[in-house]
């Protein structure tokens, strides 16, 4: 089933978080104004990015400069001849017209490019049709791109802090490596600025810590953070619970909730199943 | 007679007053026509302060479930409601993306110092173009460990389900 909203609420950042952990495969449809965009996705990697309809045919590589006319024309013929669903990409691999590094960086660069627009958009209908894929002569890249480098790059965009409140309430709050970043953490391309705050991060220090020692402020210290964290590099805590308060202090203060017998829960849970 | 406490909560129109109907021995309901803020813009009737629904489990034992109210005048009622509570049910509006954000600010608020024990009920799944619970899951960002449960308010099994999950967490976490 697709999957509706508004970029506006749902951060593109947040999209493609959503896609690659949930390894989704399909058409991500974005549109804002008069302006449209597609995003393809396979198994939770970008396949194509494309601004404009004739962006996801074959001439695209020609404007691309990366096959003459007459180069393509015979592709596209042996791809009708060999049918059966081959694609446009497999085809060019084939013909070993060119080689499949040039293709991929050559269209890596172009996909890329498009994305990163796409984060400049303030609001946006979007639109995910699960299992979608591009048409057969669409240029897609031949190895698809993960998406972790996309979102880095998107978070070096975001310019208020309305987006980042949402993940980082405080600056109080402490910052820490997930367990497990498993393969993620190798691909991920930091600039110096982000490094200084990634040495920086130790279970301990709060962002407001982070911001004094690196000197970088507190908007872009969190700014920084809100990609890893965007990213799945890091998580952000509340810093561990204060000690309990003595009886003489007063008000709203913490409360665990009520610990309460096993029985006394058996019978809650019996009741309700009976219901 | 001792009464423990329950917490259903979600952002304006989650289904929170739909839940508490659903499995309420009374109905005890608390709504204006006229909505403030920007929920008249979503619906004609909005919980006001509170709902309230009570289940008798035995002679001596009482479940009492509280709503919170979805508009954001209200917040000042969470803090009251959330005091000695047992558990906390988070009511999401599946077909709402709009609305995750808001969510995960009330999850915050809830289990912020008090490690309150809590599911997330993917709600509205009859619904076309409902996120599934797994997709909920990522987008809210729940670690492993948190039950997202699908959930249609309306359907007295489906919330049946959603609070016994919530009691085998909170059964865990009791003493023998
Ligand atoms: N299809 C469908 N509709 C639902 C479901 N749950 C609630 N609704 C509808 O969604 C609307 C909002 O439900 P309420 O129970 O009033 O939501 P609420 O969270 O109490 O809203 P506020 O009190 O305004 O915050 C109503 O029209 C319900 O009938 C569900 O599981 N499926
Ligand atoms: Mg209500």
């Amino acid at each position: 089933m697709a999957l509706v909203g508004n970029i506006r609420d749902f951060g593109l950042s947040d999209f493609l978080y959503l896609v690659d952990r949930g390894y989704k495969t399909g058409g991500l449809h974005l549109k804002h104004n008069d302006e449209t965009a597609i995003l393809f996705f396979e198994r939770g990697k970008l396949i194509l990015a494309s601004r404009k309809d004739e962006d996801r045919k074959g001439e695209l590589l020609v404007r691309l400069g990366v096959l003459s006319a007459e180069q393509l024309s015979s592709v596209m013929q042996q791809m009708q001849q060999r049918g059966n669903g081959v694609t446009l990409t497999q085809v060019l691999l084939d013909s070993q017209l060119l080689p499949a590094e040039k293709l991929q960086s050559t269209l890596q660069t172009h996909n890329e490019e498009s994305v990163y627009g796409l984060f400049g958009w303030p609001e946006g209908e979007f639109r995910f049709e699960q299992g979608q894929k591009p048409a057969t002569d669409s240029p897609v890249m031949p190895v698809p791109v993960p998406v972790e480098n996309l979102i880095m790059e998107g978070v070096r965009r975001i310019d208020e802090w309305g987006r980042i409140k949402d993940r980082i309430p405080s600056t109080d709050m402490v910052v820490k490596f997930i367990d497990q970043p498993g393969e993620k953490a190798k691909g991920v391309k930091l600039a110096p600025e982000e490094w200084r705050v990634f040495a920086r991060i130790n279970g301990r220090d709060t962002l407001a810590e982070i911001a004094q020692k690196t000197n970088l402020g507190d908007f872009d210290t969190c700014r920084i953070v809100y990609g890893f964290l965007t990213a799945g590099l890091v998580e952000v805590l509340k810093k561990p619970k204060p000690a309990p308060l003595t009886s003489s202090a007063r008000g709203a203060q913490v409360t665990e909730p009520p610990r309460l017998k096993k029985s006394l829960v058996n019978r809650i849970i019996n009741r309700i199943r009976g219901m | 007679m001792q009464t423990v406490k329950m917490v259903i909560s979600g952002a304006v129109n989650a289904g929170k007053t739909e839940f508490i109907k659903a499995i309420s021995e009374i109905e005890v309901v608390s709504t204006e026509r006229r909505a403030t803020d920007d929920t008249k813009l979503i619906k004609k009737e909005t919980t006001v302060a509170m709902d309230f629904g009570r289940i008798q489990i035995a002679d001596d034992l009482v479940l009492h479930l509280f709503g919170t109210p979805g508009q954001k005048r209200f917040d000042f009622m969470w803090e009251i409601l959330s005091e000695g509570m047992l558990g906390l049910v988070i009511l999401v509006d599946s077909t709402r993306p709009e609305t995750f954000r808001e969510t995960n600010r009330i999850i915050d608020f809830f289990v912020s110092y008090r490690d309150t024990p809590y599911v997330i009920a993917a709600n509205k799944q009859d619904r076309p173009n409902a996120w599934s619970p797994d997709e909920l899951r990522l987008a809210l960002r729940q670690p492993p460990h948190i039950k997202v449960m699908p959930c249609v308010a309306s359907d007295r099994e489906s919330v049946k389900n959603v609070l016994l999950e919530l009691l085998y967490v909170i059964l865990q976490r009791s003493e023998d």
